[in-house]
């Protein structure tokens, strides 16, 4: 059990995040990872309960699979003035829920289970509205918590929309 | 002729003049005509013979709106059914793939043997008492061929479908540039990518048949994420580039070797192409050698596309004529070292996936040029597709149409061509005469 002041810590900590995504201020989202992060979206795939291959693995298709370099080069292309699709620009929001908080064996780092919903408005009439679970592993440093690992699951085997122009 | 398709629209007047009728994107009568002339007969990609490894590997796909069981059968052989019961209609099998003993129905539970026959069904008794029941004539319903070209797996439901090596022709020379390349051969990466999008199939696949154009331009700030700059200008008059097609299947290419592949920005492919370039010159030439990574784009008529280089494979499935459920997967020589297998499982994934810097700007502009064509003054102006009117060249060692310079829409034109040939012509015979 971790004591009420960490976990409004970690709350605080969330929000302040998904509003950087929301005001797409991506260059101050990635100073919110480590130097050795993992950020890991799998493709989930609609398996039968009794596949001992799972829904989703390391060695399969992804939609992020990078370390921090991968996630600055989607920043550049998020931020370049020829990103002709990113303007107008995307509504977005991004709804942290259900969080809960743990220790780790690992002194400093702590566990973090949530669950992110996305709704992106586009152009006049567009929209796609994704659910997925998150499941990150936050550090404690000198500059206050950091994301060190970050897994977010889909709800979704087939993506409904055509892009995802944002991160969870 | 389905009731409410214009005949003139069929035959895409104004087309060799370098023009297109917009209600080929919009019309529903035009869809469910290529549902039945183009997708109920001709041969569609199916899967990567890798994707079935062993007796029992199955997964599900689409062959046009029907959904298809694809299965490696005991004898190792590859069977495609069409994943409905004969009973009441319900899906047999509902996971997108897996390994099975066989299928049983939720509904009433008839059960299916990997070969498709009705094995057997709950309250027997009942169908024991019955004349009118045929267990033998009551498995799942097959299509009407399959075959395979070096890997991938093709299948198409129509009996008078000339062979998959006629269907694809002089194009099975350029489609060993990606399956041919090294003496192991081909696999798919693990997992697939689905997503939706809002457009006609078609404007997806002339796309990658022939629109070196747009990379330039609507890729430029996904090129400057992963190569630091924008796309070089592609159309100089000395270009060594080509649109080539064959049987409605194009491909478009320059021959600078690497000019795909370098975008996924990892040393590992790049030093694996580099390295295996005599090899590959060796079994394919020199010139198909200089194919394998180029800046290329490929679409497989109809709707089967592919990127050298980046090794995105995918299908656009026709959703209705304004929807399209993109499937992708990944290609990889089998015989690559593990660690370029995963470079490029996850450089496809950075450039052309839907979280890709480039495949993310993609999907607006087919959408809205889908959308436009609600509009019925709209529908009634043309398309301009005119680039390359006089470029058809004859080339020493390229077989199929050739046509210089890969910014050009002679390909576009060819597809268009072969999706109007096949919707007028009644049998493969009138399609050879059909013009």
């Amino acid at each position: 059990m971790t004591s009420a002041e960490v976990y409004w810590e970690v709350h605080a900590f969330l929000a302040y995040e998904a509003r950087l995504l929301d005001e797409e201020r991506y260059p101050e989202w990635l100073d919110l990872f480590c130097d050795d992060a993992h950020y890991w979206v799998p493709g989930v795939e609609n398996r039968g309960r009794a596949d001992t291959e799972g829904s989703y693995a390391p060695s399969r298709m992804a939609y992020f699979d990078d370390t921090l370099d991968d996630l600055r080069r989607r920043v550049v292309r998020f931020t370049a003035p020829t990103a002709w699709a990113e303007d107008p620009a995307t509504r977005h929001l991004h709804v942290v829920s259900n969080i809960e908080v743990e220790d780790t064996d690992t002194a400093g780092e702590l566990l973090v289970r949530s669950v992110i919903v996305n709704h992106r408005g586009q152009g006049d009439i567009d929209s796609a509205t994704l659910y997925g679970r998150r499941e990150d592993v936050l550090r404690r440093t000198p500059e206050g918590l950091r994301i060190a690992r970050r897994l977010v699951v889909l709800r979704h085997a087939v993506l409904p929309a055509k892009n995802i122009n944002t991160f969870f | 002729m389905t009731t409410g398709t214009d005949p003139e629209l069929l035959s895409l007047c104004g087309l060799d003049d370098g023009w297109l009728d917009r209600r080929v994107f919009w019309d529903q009568a035009v869809y469910e005509l290529e549902l039945e002339r183009i997708f109920a007969r001709c041969w569609l990609f199916v899967a990567h013979e890798s994707q079935l490894p062993k007796p029992g590997s199955f997964l599900t796909t689409w062959m046009g709106e029907d959904n298809v069981l694809v299965v490696r059968r005991r004898d190792g052989s590859i069977g495609a059914y069409l994943n409905s019961c004969p009973h009441r209609g319900n899906r047999v099998c509902t996971a997108e793939a897996g390994t099975a003993r066989g299928f049983v129905c939720n509904y009433h539970g008839w059960s299916f043997g990997l070969d498709g026959t009705l094995n057997g069904v709950h309250e027997s008794a009942a169908y024991g008492r019955e004349p009118t029941f045929d267990q033998a004539r009551l498995g799942l319903t097959p299509v009407a061929r399959l075959d395979t070209y070096k890997g991938l797996v093709f299948a198409t439901f129509d009996p008078d479908a000339p062979p998959l090596r006629d269907y694809l022709g002089e194009f099975t020379y350029y489609l060993d540039v990606m399956l041919d390349n090294d003496a192991g051969g081909t696999e798919f990466a693990g997992g697939s990518i689905k997503s939706v999008l809002g457009c006609n199939w078609k404007i997806a696949a002339e796309n990658f048949a022939g629109d070196a154009l747009h990379a330039g331009w609507t890729h430029a700030s996904g090129a400057e994420a992963m190569i630091g700059r924008g796309v070089a200008e592609l159309g100089a008059d000395d270009a060594d580039s080509y649109h080539v097609n064959a049987h409605g299947h194009c491909w478009e290419f320059n021959l600078d070797g690497v000019g795909n592949a370098a975008t996924l920005g990892d040393k590992r492919i790049m030093n694996y192409l580099r390295e295996n370039q005599e090899r590959v010159a060796e079994r394919l030439g020199e010139l198909r050698a200089r194919m394998v990574g180029s800046i290329s784009s490929v679409n497989v008529f109809p709707n089967f596309s592919f990127l050298p280089g980046q090794n995105t494979f995918r299908t656009w499935q026709p959703k209705g004529p304004h929807r399209t459920e993109l499937h992708t997967w990944v290609l990889v020589n089998r015989n690559a070292p593990p660690e370029v297998k995963d470079a490029w499982r996850k450089g496809a994934m950075m450039t052309f996936s839907p979280s890709g810097v480039f495949e993310m700007d993609d999907g607006e502009n087919w959408e809205l040029a889908t959308r436009s064509n609600q509009g019925v003054v709209t529908r009634r102006q043309r398309l301009y597709y005119g680039l390359g009117s006089d470029t058809a060249i004859d080339h020493p060692e390229l077989p199929g149409n050739v046509h210089r310079g890969q910014i050009n829409d002679a390909n576009q034109r060819a597809f268009y061509r072969r999706w109007s040939q096949l919707l007028r012509a009644a049998t493969w015979d009138d399609l050879e005469k059909t013009r």
